[in-house]
């Protein structure tokens, strides 16, 4: 007589079997997007050339990853996502359901987030973490400018775009939203030029999946603004959970339903929480060395 | 005729991406230090507005109906008044606000901009019937390389920003409007029906010979 275990419940187990091969096709679909080959050839080029210009502070060329691997990411999985509605009404009666196939949509953003860890790497050969355009930052808070620029918009911007296919069915959302969060960007980085010490001014710059710690000084050197890199790192990673529990909402239904809903409370009182720590931790005021 | 083929328009995605362009164009206007680098955002926007104007849901219908793609390409080209008001009220309230902008430039580069997103449309038109979404993506990207690469922007400039050196953007929509032209003349005027919907709106019986 021969006994079988099994662990955990068989619909849970039947899901992660599901999971695996769908993972696969999504990130094999996402590989060969155009619009991701072509985000990852500008970031090796923008990383290899260092912008073009000559750089003074570590802002100059940190920002391309992010809106190439990010922002473009964002776009090619948004529309990764939507590809998916026209078969809808075969996939929707299948037994897998609609949240394992956003979980395995979900999983994608792991290209663009090895893409972004070996851009760090790269970055790091020609900007080492002691070099003097990284301002007064300490060592480990140098680091987690470079991981919260690069790094982690590389991963919550293909999360964001998946989250936004499943709940908005506007065509041109993800350049629109695209469009938007770069203006936010620019806009709360000027208002800083001019309110290098404000508090409330700090946050509202953070206040952003991407953010700029560093400015090139008039008076020669590099000006640090306020704000810890640590705790933004915390509020991206909040974001990103936030993104991927939105997305999974869409189709969840009865007890996975609500525990969605009680992730999202909590990491949405985590995400406040991790904001207000970025914009009043770290340096209290400008500092320029 | 003519209100039948403008209710038919992707209203909402015009009126709504226009919108958005105002409030982030309100914002340049708001805070003159950022001006220039959210009016490009801002243009960029409506010039994607303006790509939605020829989406056609039913376009399986409307292209076969005796109205010529010329005809109608013209009464939709009434809905870019949408995103061109939207823009000189940006304008307007940019100069109200006292910035200082070459606005004979401005003007010009809020016509180029809108009338590529429509030109991108009327080409990507002739092989589908919600052109919108795939030529407002390209037009955006196109416009806002100068932004995001900075190679490009030493070579191309595509807001006529105060003092910036250079070369001038008026150039660049002068060639911009001339080629939209040529572009949109021989979409709505020369163009046919992509072949896989020939092949749909023609039905052929199992066992029918050519004739």
């Amino acid at each position: 007589m021969t006994a079988t275990l099994e662990f955990g419940r068989p619909g849970a187990v039947a899901g992660r079997a599901a999971l695996v091969p769908l993972a696969a096709r999504e990130m094999r679909r996402f590989v060969l997007n155009p619009v991701f080959l072509f985000a990852v050839v500008m970031t090796e080029w923008t990383t290899w050339t260092g912008g073009g210009g000559t750089t003074t502070e570590i802002d100059n060329v940190n920002g391309y990853p992010a809106v190439f691997l990010g922002g473009f990411g964002m776009m090619a999985t948004y529309w990764l996502t939507r590809s998916m509605r026209a078969s809808e009404p075969v996939a929707g009666v299948t037994p897998t359901t609609r949240p394992t196939r956003t979980a395995a949509l979900c999983w994608v953003a792991i290209v663009p987030f090895f893409c972004g860890v070996l851009t760090l790497f790269g970055f790091l050969h020609p900007y080492p973490v002691g070099d003097a355009v990284y301002g007064p930052f300490s060592p480990s808070a140098r680091l987690a400018v470079l991981v919260g620029q690069i790094v982690v918009p590389s991963l919550g911007g293909p999360l964001l775009g998946v989250a936004l296919g499943r709940w908005v069915r506007f065509p041109g959302a993800a350049f629109v939203l695209f469009l938007v969060i770069f203006g936010w960007v620019e806009l709360v980085t000027i208002l800083t030029l001019s309110h290098q010490d404000s508090a409330p001014i700090a946050v509202l710059r953070l206040f952003s999946p991407f953010a700029f710690f560093t400015v090139h000084s008039d008076a020669g050197g590099v000006t640090a603004w306020r704000g810890s890199p640590w705790f933004f790192i915390g509020w991206q990673l909040a974001l990103c959970a936030i993104a991927v529990l939105v997305a999974l909402l869409r189709g969840a239904e009865g007890p996975v339903r609500s525990r969605i809903i009680r992730a999202l409370a909590i990491a949405g009182a985590t995400a406040v929480i991790l904001l207000v720590l970025a914009g009043t931790g770290g340096f209290t005021h400008a500092v320029t060395a | 005729m003519a209100g039948a083929v403008l209710r038919a328009g992707a209203w909402p995605a015009v009126a709504g991406i226009s919108g958005v362009a105002v409030v982030v164009g309100g914002c340049g206007a708001a805070f003159p230090a950022a001006a220039t680098a959210l009016l490009p955002v801002c243009f960029a926007l409506l010039a994607a507005a303006a790509a939605f104007t020829l989406d056609e849901p039913a376009s399986l219908v409307v292209d076969v109906t005796p109205t010529g793609p010329a005809r109608r390409t013209a009464i939709r080209a009434v809905a870019l008044l949408t995103p061109l008001a939207a823009g000189a009220l940006v304008l307007l309230a940019a100069a109200l606000r006292g910035l200082a902008l070459p606005w004979a430039a401005a003007g010009l580069a809020l016509a180029g901009n809108v009338l590529l997103g429509f030109a991108a449309a009327c080409v990507a038109r002739t092989r589908t019937g919600e052109p919108g979404a795939a030529a407002g993506a390209a037009v955006v990207l196109v416009l806002m390389a100068p932004g995001l690469v900075p190679q490009v922007a030493r070579w191309v400039r595509t807001f006529p920003a105060p003092g910036a050196g250079g070369p001038s953007s008026d150039h660049v929509w002068w060639t911009v409007l001339a080629v939209c032209a040529v572009a949109i003349a021989i979409s709505a005027g020369g163009r046919r029906l992509p072949r896989w919907r020939a092949r749909g709106a023609i039905p052929r019986l199992p066992g029918a010979v050519r004739p």
